[in-house]
């Protein structure tokens, strides 16, 4: 399961802002919304006849492999770096 | 492991050779083997870890690079999607693609295929090399 997502953006003014986010913390704090949407998900699973345990077991592994995901982009002099750990 | 190693273990286990023995067999054993190249091209199968993506290009005289990282688990969770792809969407997608000159059918691609498709991508290595961008796409 992803610890921390790692965010940093190199403006072309050589201003550095970097954001890191702690996964587990944000997911409790918004885990009212993630119910409600899990809830959506759960009846447009139905709507579309897709086998809804299923899905939610792929959304879980696709969530669980995400550590190591690394981008980084540079332009010039602008740079982004987003990085799960 | 390999079969001469398993031999010597095989003896020192029925008591036909000693620890002392066995230790002085594998010593010379590694001793005969050649040594392992450094080069990646001897990387064992199937123990690449990532895919990937790096692209460094010039754009209006201004240098871009793009570094990606995707862990091959992630592709491998990522296929298990396409078989929660409802009928009706392979159907349209069909539609579209036969309309576009491409007739493929979709609904012939197995999850276990992509599965199949993701186990072997370690071994691939696609580098294109232009005038102003150079693409490399690989697994470790």
């Amino acid at each position: 399961m992803p610890q921390l997502l790692t965010v940093r953006v190199q403006r072309p003014q050589g201003r550095l802002i970097r954001i890191w986010v702690p996964v587990l913390p944000v997911v409790l704090v918004l885990s009212p919304f993630l119910i409600l949407a899990a809830l959506v998900a759960a009846v447009a699973c139905l709507v579309y006849r897709v086998r809804v345990m299923r899905a939610f077991g792929t959304g879980w592994r696709l969530f669980c492999a995400l550590p190591g995901t690394r981008f980084d982009v540079h332009e010039g002099r602008t740079a982004v770096l987003v990085s799960i750990r | 492991m390999n079969e001469q190693r398993k031999d010597i273990l095989d003896m020192l286990a029925e008591g036909k050779i000693t620890p002392d023995e066995a230790e002085r067999l594998i010593a010379a054993l590694e001793r005969d083997q050649p040594p392992m190249a450094a080069s990646s091209e001897v990387r064992p199968k199937g123990k690449a870890k990532y895919l990937y993506l790096m692209v460094d290009s010039i754009d209006n005289g201004e240098p871009g690079r793009v570094n990606a990282r995707v862990p091959l688990q992630l592709l491998r969770a990522g296929v298990q999607l396409a078989a929660l792809i409802p009928p009706q969407a392979l159907a349209q997608a069909n539609a579209e693609l036969s309309r576009s000159g491409v007739p493929f059918d979709l609904t012939q691609l197995k999850p276990e295929q992509l599965e199949a498709l993701v186990e072997h991508l370690d071994e691939v290595t696609l580098e294109v090399d232009h005038p102003d961008a150079k693409i490399r796409v690989f697994c470790e």
